[in-house]
């Protein structure tokens, strides 16, 4: 007989960025199956689901309540990094764990957050490391207006001024603006080597589209570069995501036959599940442990833990993909590595020396 | 070597002044989290602190005598980790040289923050200390003109005459107007020294 520990889940089942929040959605539920199925855990987990609509406000008054009318401590909730610094003050408040499965932007270390995904020692700056010396030292930056956005660009432009290249623009989308005939204007009269496109959900995938219309009508090859963009993607942008360079800790294999289409994001959200799962199987009451206790009590058993039990980030490996017919193909991959929230260069060969300087 | 972001924050080594207490708890693990080498002494701190690149010190029950160097004068940015907003202890923070502070007990927000603003403000006020004292040196040196060209008038050269003497003496000398004005007035003193009587007072 399995006990039951509630969840929480926090995602958004519409708005501007539901088809990632979706996605994450799916990756948790298709978790919670996995180990209600397997007897190789004495657990089950009940969700209890919240839909905050893509709409800033709602996230921290629903995790308040998930927290407060529910038995579930561990909510594995949030999209955007403003989100998720909304909902902390509320788990701190009524004692609650965020489990977030999407890349961030570092500068980060909440004893109360489990970041499953990755930050930009294991997605942007290796993907910089690759691009400069491949496409050329002159980059563009284009985000949405909001943390993720202006800290991708700011260590962006750091790795970029800092390997010898040049960053040639640096725009902001407000999230959810479509309207970007005036970047596009820019990036033709610039015609940079590469562009970084940190936008988040319809802005990017409309900045997608009027740039393949660009590059059809100059010739010019413009490839873009991206540390959020995943395989659920690619179909809303219609084909002119093609060539686009990703990097992360997981794609979908391509000799997986179904198109399921998850990406990086419902995989880590399924991962988190399962992670959840390990610290609590075999040790009842462990519900009520915090993060910094669940990670001793596995790390004192022997257990393989993917968070790091100093700040709770996933180690993990980074994968540098492109799309090339519909479908994300390995350029490169570097073993696990572990999280550098804070750049403070733990693993510095790694982490902060770019791997050659250019010269021209 | 490139440093991303870091502020040189990596390895950077923090002492913390503070009894063993749950209240900074959070602290302790958010200083290595960010990657500095944490030290934690009471009630003093040691010699070997001078070379640390942060201290954080405890508002509530510290003291003057705890320090190596006197008050307001720390080598390194501080930042005062303030239970009680009495006004007497924040004073007493405050004359310590406080460059930045953290709330008691300490989460593990704002810690970041707390590193980057009192490393600015230390820089800040280190970079006034040095204008000052550049500017206190040109004065000085301002005067020290002013009394070598008094040295010629009172020999009968104009101003405008005196200040080419003076303009000459350094090129030929091959030092700067301020360097030869100082070695003009210390022979003009040394001339006049055996012979009180008839020292012209020139400052």
């Amino acid at each position: 007989m399995k006990r039951v520990i509630d969840i929480g889940l926090l995602q958004s089942q519409s708005g501007h960025y539901a088809a990632l929040s979706r996605v994450v959605s799916a990756g948790v539920l298709q978790g919670v199956a996995e180990v209600n199925a397997s007897p190789a855990f004495d657990l089950a987990f009940n969700v209890h689901a919240r839909d905050p609509e893509c709409r800033a406000e709602r996230y921290a008054p629903l995790c308040r309540q998930i927290l407060r009318e529910t038995p579930a401590r561990h909510i594995f909730g949030c999209v955007t990094s403003s989100s998720r610094k909304d909902v902390i003050p509320e788990l701190e408040r009524h004692d609650g764990i965020l489990w977030y499965p999407l890349p961030y932007e570092g500068f980060e270390a909440s004893e109360r957050v489990a970041y499953m995904h990755s930050c930009p020692n294991q997605h942007l700056l290796p993907l910089l490391d690759w691009a400069i010396p491949t496409l050329g030292p002159r980059g563009y930056l284009i985000g949405s207006n909001y943390i993720w956005g202006w800290e991708i660009a700011q260590i962006a432009r750091e790795r970029i001024t800092g390997a010898g290249g040049l960053v040639m623009g640096d725009r902001y989308l407000a999230t959810g603006d479509t309207e970007a005939d005036h970047i596009i204007a820019e990036i033709e009269a610039l015609r940079p080597d590469f562009i970084l496109n940190s936008l988040i959900g319809d802005s990017s995938y409309s900045f997608m589209r009027q740039l393949a219309g660009l590059r059809a009508q100059s010739g010019a090859a413009l490839p873009v570069l991206s540390c959020n963009f995943t395989e659920v993607e690619i179909d809303s942008c219609g084909g002119a995501a093609e060539g686009l360079v990703s990097a992360g800790p997981w794609f979908e294999p391509t000799d997986d036959q179904g198109d399921r289409r998850r990406g990086s994001l419902a995989e880590m959200a399924r991962l988190a599940v399962h992670e959840l799962a390990q610290l609590l199987h075999g040790r009842p009451g462990a519900g009520d442990l915090s993060l910094a206790e669940l990670t001793q009590l596995a790390l004192a058993a022997g257990q393989p833990l993917r968070l790091d039990p100093t700040h709770f980030h996933a180690r993990q490996p980074v994968v540098i993909a492109q799309i090339q017919g519909g479908r994300f193909h390995e350029v490169l991959r570097h073993p696990p590595r572990t999280a550098d929230p804070y750049l403070t260069g733990r693993e510095r060969g790694l982490t902060l020396r770019p791997p050659l300087r250019v010269v021209s | 070597m490139t440093r991303i972001r870091t502020e040189n924050l990596g390895e950077a080594l923090a002492f913390v002044l503070h009894r063993p207490h749950p209240a900074i708890q959070a602290l302790i693990r958010q200083l290595s989290v960010i990657g500095l080498e944490v030290r934690e002494v009471w009630p003093e701190l040691p010699a070997e602190a001078i070379s640390a690149d942060f201290i954080f010190y405890d508002a509530d029950s510290g003291h003057d005598a705890q320090f190596p160097w006197a008050a307001g004068a720390s080598p390194m940015p501080m930042i005062a980790l303030i239970g009680s907003e009495a006004p007497g202890r924040l004073a007493w923070a405050l004359t310590m040289g406080a460059h930045g502070q953290l709330l008691k007990p300490a989460t593990d927000k704002g810690v970041y923050a707390a590193l980057l603003v009192a490393r600015a403000n230390f820089d800040r006020a280190r970079a006034s200390e040095a204008q000052i004292a550049d500017l206190e040196d040109r004065l000085s040196a301002r005067q020290t003109v002013v009394q070598a060209v008094m040295i010629f008038v009172l020999r009968g050269k104009s101003e405008a005459e005196a200040y080419e003497i003076l303009r000459q003496t350094a090129m030929a000398w091959r030092v700067t107007i301020e360097t030869a004005a100082r070695q003009l007035v210390a022979n003009h003193n040394a001339e006049r020294a055996p012979d009180e009587r008839r020292r012209t007072d020139i400052s």
